[in-house]
């Protein structure tokens, strides 16, 4: 090691650049795979590792230099207090002290973002060191690159990450690092003229950049083959039984409930594992919540979800006013095994909430999502039954709207993105032309789909790219999608139209199951609802009315259930009553606050959504880091490997050694002196090989055990020397075979 | 080993006068241990017959040199029955061939007749002369010369009776350094003179009977076996090397673990010896031959393809 920091080339700097640009390779796919954000200041200080280790000969400074900017990074991302104050250690400490205990309880789910960005920085820290060992020291390539590539291809098969380029990148850096070191063990031992080696170098890099970059040039332009066999994602999650999560919008998904929708679009796959079963007496649609502000990439909550306790089972929480007319109803909800829903899903006019054994609901306000507590002992929800009053809307009161919207509902439910493309509040003018009521003009732009040729599709849909927006793709270009296009465009031009809408996730009805229990009440059925039920609609806001639901999805029928004084009804499928909640605006009473990303984490694995769910932060990081540490340990066995050998060597010869078996042992040594020095040729004699080793271990060991062998073998004879002293004929010799 | 130090002393004479031939020096002491034969084959000056003459002389052994001729007859060999008018009768001389160390010099250059005389001495230890069948005594050692480069007017031995002979051997150019001390040695006096016998006529017999009792174990046995085997099977070789050659080759070997001062022998001696004993026992295809492949490049594959016993077990 010392040897080699005295000659720290150019050569070697170009070297470890290379190989952290491959391993910069691995932190890519952070953001676009985990929640991860902030992803340069890891690039940042894995550079500095990489450089430190470069430039710096001495460990103890190295050693604090990365330290210190390790802490920085945490303070600028994590601390707000004073860098070194006081409370700025307080809250060190509190971090660290929170962190280990839920380490120690195993809850790694509520690891904080500090704790968890310090072990990956740690992480990163080790990656950099054995990098360096790996590139600069052993002068190793093949191994990483080979690792880089299959990593890559992994995240590309089954995660929503686009290796594309970055396999081009990793190739391109692959060979021109390969190319580097190739250089480094020609010249090894004539560095003698530094400009020499300059000119040697370029010499040598020129052809080798020129030949990568026509290699990848004309890879890129080559015409490839189609791939050659089905791809293995839908089957191995089918096989897993992983259901519900997926990730979040940009590739391939599967249908489920997840709880991230900032990026929406992308094909999914179908996935008909269970979530829940209901009983009820109709096929309801399950809310479970809505999301506000529209990015134009996605949807996202205007606020942070803030649970509130359900007391004495009464959801006070409400779509829609008092004055709609109702039903009471109840119905009864089982969690399917291995469900990963850890929501409440409800119907349209839920008022109660019981569960057997006495769980804790709680609600948000804004959403109308609602969360489970479970107690210590309790593994998972078993099921829980709601009342709700099955609403049915007045067709009459809708259109007579005399109120305005109240302001809250104004200031939260008429946002659209800045840089909305204009051309679709003009489609939002055309649609609703000469209509006038409210009521009139969202049900123009709820049929606008169906009537005008949008399609419904789950493949090929696709993701809208830099500075394109998710709705103006859909409406004028693409015209084909799903739920969550439909949706989205509805709210979007409900909005530029200034009617307050929001957009709402949860389930569809599902089917009826197949074989029904018996002792069920009359019309009512147990329905299963699967990942593939998973849905996303419209609520649109009416003075006085609340929130009504609608349904523009090519395919699905709004089942809510309008009315007409006149005896008339509008709605052409007024199949099943749907209850709109009111928006009530509750005091909090007592608030649970959750930490805010920690709490997302541990939903999001458990989250469904019409989209896939998401990997957790914590659980890709955790993958990563077992990989990386798999790495490692790869690497140390790697490098270990001689000594892992001789000790099994070690151990297969105390088993021959200890009862002395004389020509066990003497093969022994035969194949250990294969393994390690020179083999004995076909047709050479164990005396004339016993020379060639003895010349080379200059001695005359071999040639002494040889001698007694031969006597052993070849005139059966018995060996007239001790056990002890052959042992330590032996392993003498085998000391000097493994020096 | 009890004549360990006569051995030594053998080959210590011999080298004093064949500077630089010590393998060649040893392969006749082993032809003469194991009653058998040498044929050396080189051309002239390198000193042939100097090295039988060292041998023979280390011995206390009756020494005689027959130089063949094309005019030589077969009683010129084995001896003539001379009428003695003072006793009347037909009294027996005998011929060079009842020496105990006998120089067969030029052997290619004499009639197939007189060849056969000597050959037959050589393979049944007796002489037929005028109706009367005589024997050898013990020890009997013939060592026979010949020279490759004088085609003209020679009789070259029939590849079928170079089997008489255990080891056919060549003795090559002394390389300069040894030629240079050659030079010094002899710069006075040769040292051929300063040879004294170390050993003893019937001691000579008790080392032969004793180089029987050699122990040759069955994995070394089975190895020679293989080698013969091979040289049969092998695509290059008309005719392979004769049971009588797997028997040549054992005897020879322990002749040669004799002089090594072992009581047993080992696959080393095997190998050491096999050019020597096998190589003018097998017959190559012409094709081999013109593709430049002689009987001693051939045995040099051989031995690299038979596997070396190394265990003790033969079925291991």
């Amino acid at each position: 090691m010392q040897q080699k920091w005295k000659d720290t080339t150019v050569t070697s700097a170009l070297i470890l650049i290379a190989g952290f640009f491959l391993f910069w390779e691995w932190l890519r796919p952070l953001e676009a795979i985990t929640d991860t954000g902030n992803v340069y200041l890891f690039v940042l200080f894995t550079a500095l590792c990489f450089g430190l280790s470069y430039l710096v000969p001495n460990g103890w400074i190295r050693f604090l230099l990365k330290g210190t900017s390790l802490v920085i990074i945490l303070d600028y991302l994590f601390l707000t207090s004073t860098f070194l104050s006081t409370p700025w250690m307080q809250q060190i400490y509190r971090e660290v002290a929170f962190n280990m205990n839920t380490i120690l309880s195993n809850e790694w789910y509520l690891m904080t973002p500090f704790f968890r960005s310090f072990l990956f920085l740690i992480l990163l820290w080790l990656m950099s060191y054995l990098l360096h060992y790996w590139f600069v020291v052993a002068q190793k390539y093949f191994l990483f690159i080979a690792l880089t590539v299959i990593y890559l291809a992994v995240l590309d098969t089954f995660t929503v990450y686009d290796a594309k380029t970055a396999i081009v990148r990793t190739f391109a850096i692959a060979f021109i690092a390969l190319g580097i070191s190739h250089f480094l063990q020609r010249t090894e031992g004539q560095m003698s003229d530094n400009d020499k080696k300059w000119e040697n170098l370029l010499r040598w890099l020129t052809p080798v950049i020129v030949i990568v970059c026509i290699a990848t040039i004309v890879g890129i332009y080559s015409p490839k083959l189609n791939p050659q066999w089905p791809d293995p994602v839908p089957f191995i999650q089918s096989t897993a039984g992983h259901v519900g999560f997926v990730d979040e919008s940009q590739f391939q998904k599967k249908v489920g409930y997840g709880e991230n929708d900032s990026r929406l679009g992308g094909s999914f796959v179908q996935d008909d594992s269970p979530v829940f079963e209901a009983l009820a007496n109709d096929r309801l649609y399950w809310r479970i919540e809505s999301k506000d502000v529209y990015t134009g990439k996605g949807w996202e909550r205007s606020a942070e979800l803030e649970y509130e306790p359900i007391n004495n089972h009464n959801i006070s929480w409400r779509s829609f006013s008092d004055s709609v007319e109702t039903t009471s109803e109840n119905t009864f909800i089982q969690r399917s095994e291995n469900s990963q829903l850890s929501k409440v899903a409800y119907p349209y006019g839920a008022r109660e909430i019981r569960s057997r054994d006495g769980i804790h609901f709680f609600q948000d306000n804004q959403s109308g999502m609602m969360e489970y507590e479970l107690s210590e002992q309790q593994q998972q929800i078993d099921g829980y039954t709601i009342t709700y009053e099955s609403p049915s809307y007045s067709i009459d009161n809708l259109q007579n709207i005399s109120q305005r919207d109240p302001d809250h509902i104004q200031a939260n439910y008429l946002q659209l993105p800045e840089d909305l493309p204009d051309r679709v509040s003009q489609l939002a003018e055309e649609i609703t032309e000469g209509e006038e009521t409210r009521y009139d003009q969202v049900k123009a732009v709820e049929q606008y789909f169906s009537l005008n040729g949008y399609s419904y599709q789950i493949e090929d849909v696709s993701i809208p790219d830099g500075n394109e927006d998710y709705v103006d793709q859909f409406l004028f270009e693409t015209r084909v999608g799903y739920c969550d296009n439909f949706s989205t465009s509805m709210v979007v031009l409900l909005r530029s139209l200034d009617i307050p809408a929001r957009w709402v996730k949860g389930f569809t009805g599902g089917d009826i199951k197949e074989n029904q229990p018996e002792n069920i009440p009359d019309g009512y059925f147990v329905y299963e609802i699967t990942n593939n039920n998973a849905h996303s609609w419209v609520e649109v806001y009416f003075p006085e009315t609340g929130w009504i639901p609608f349904e523009p999805t090519s395919g699905f029928t709004n089942q809510t259930e309008f009315y007409q004084e006149t005896t008339s009804q509008t709605d052409s499928n007024p199949v099943e009553p749907e209850e709109t909640e009111e928006e009530t605006v509750e005091n909090e009473t007592e608030e649970i606050e959750l930490e805010e990303r920690d709490d997302e984490e541990a939903f999001a694995s458990i989250d469904f959504d019409n989209e896939e769910p998401k990997y957790s932060y914590t659980f890709i990081l955790m993958t990563i880091g077992v990989i990386l540490l798999l790495l490692v340990l790869l690497g140390v066995i790697y490098y270990k490997r001689q000594t892992i050998k001789d000790w099994y060597l070690l151990q297969k010869w105390k088993k021959i050694s200890q009862p002395m078996q004389f020509e066990q042992a003497y093969l022994f040594v035969l194949q250990l002196l294969d393994k390690r020095m020179i083999g004995r040729k076909k047709g050479q004699t164990l005396r004339q090989y016993a020379k060639v080793v003895d010349e080379k271990l200059a001695n005359d060991d071999m040639i002494e055990l040889t001698k007694l062998y031969e006597e052993y073998v070849y005139r059966k004879g018995e060996i007239n020397k001790q056990d002890t002293e052959l042992r330590e004929l032996f392993e003498k010799l085998m000391k000097q075979i493994f020096a | 080993m009890e004549y360990h130090k006569q051995v030594a002393e053998i080959l210590d004479n011999v080298k004093k006068v064949m500077i630089g031939k010590d393998k060649e020096a040893t392969l006749s002491l082993v032809a003469l241990l194991a009653d058998g034969h040498v044929l050396l084959e080189d051309v002239p000056g390198v000193g042939k017959t100097m090295l039988v003459r060292a041998l023979s002389q280390s011995l206390d052994c009756a020494f005689k040199r027959i130089q063949f001729t094309p005019d030589l007859l077969p009683s010129d060999v084995t001896g003539v029955s001379i009428y003695n008018p003072k006793e009347m009768f037909f009294e027996f001389r005998d011929g060079p061939i009842f020496g105990d160390v006998i120089l067969a010099d030029e052997i290619n250059r004499t009639s197939p007749k007189t060849q056969s005389a000597l050959l037959e001495a050589m393979e049944e230890m007796n002489v037929t002369v005028d109706g009367v069948t005589k024997s050898l005594k013990k020890p009997f050692f013939v060592m026979a010369t010949q020279n490759p480069v004088e085609y003209e007017g020679t009789y070259p031995l029939p590849e079928a009776q170079l089997d008489r002979f255990l080891i056919k051997l060549s003795m090559g150019y002394p390389s300069e350094a040894d030629e240079l001390e050659m030079l010094n040695r002899t710069d006075r006096q040769h040292p051929i003179e300063d040879i004294k016998p170390v050993i003893q006529r019937h001691q000579l017999i008790e080392m032969q009977e004793t180089i029987q009792q050699i122990y040759m174990d069955e994995t070394v046995k089975r190895y020679i076996v293989q080698l013969v085997a091979a040289t049969r099977k092998n695509d290059h070789v008309q005719l392979g090397v004769s049971p009588r050659g797997s028997i040549a080759l054992m005897k020879a070997a322990k002749a040669y673990a004799f002089i090594q001062d072992r009581d047993y022998v080992i696959p080393d001696d095997v190998i050491f010896l096999a050019p020597y004993v096998l190589a003018h026992r097998m017959i190559l295809k012409p094709e081999a031959r013109y593709s430049g492949m002689n009987q001693e490049t051939l045995l040099a594959d051989i031995l690299e393809q038979v596997d070396i016993p190394v265990r003790r077990e033969l079925n291991r």
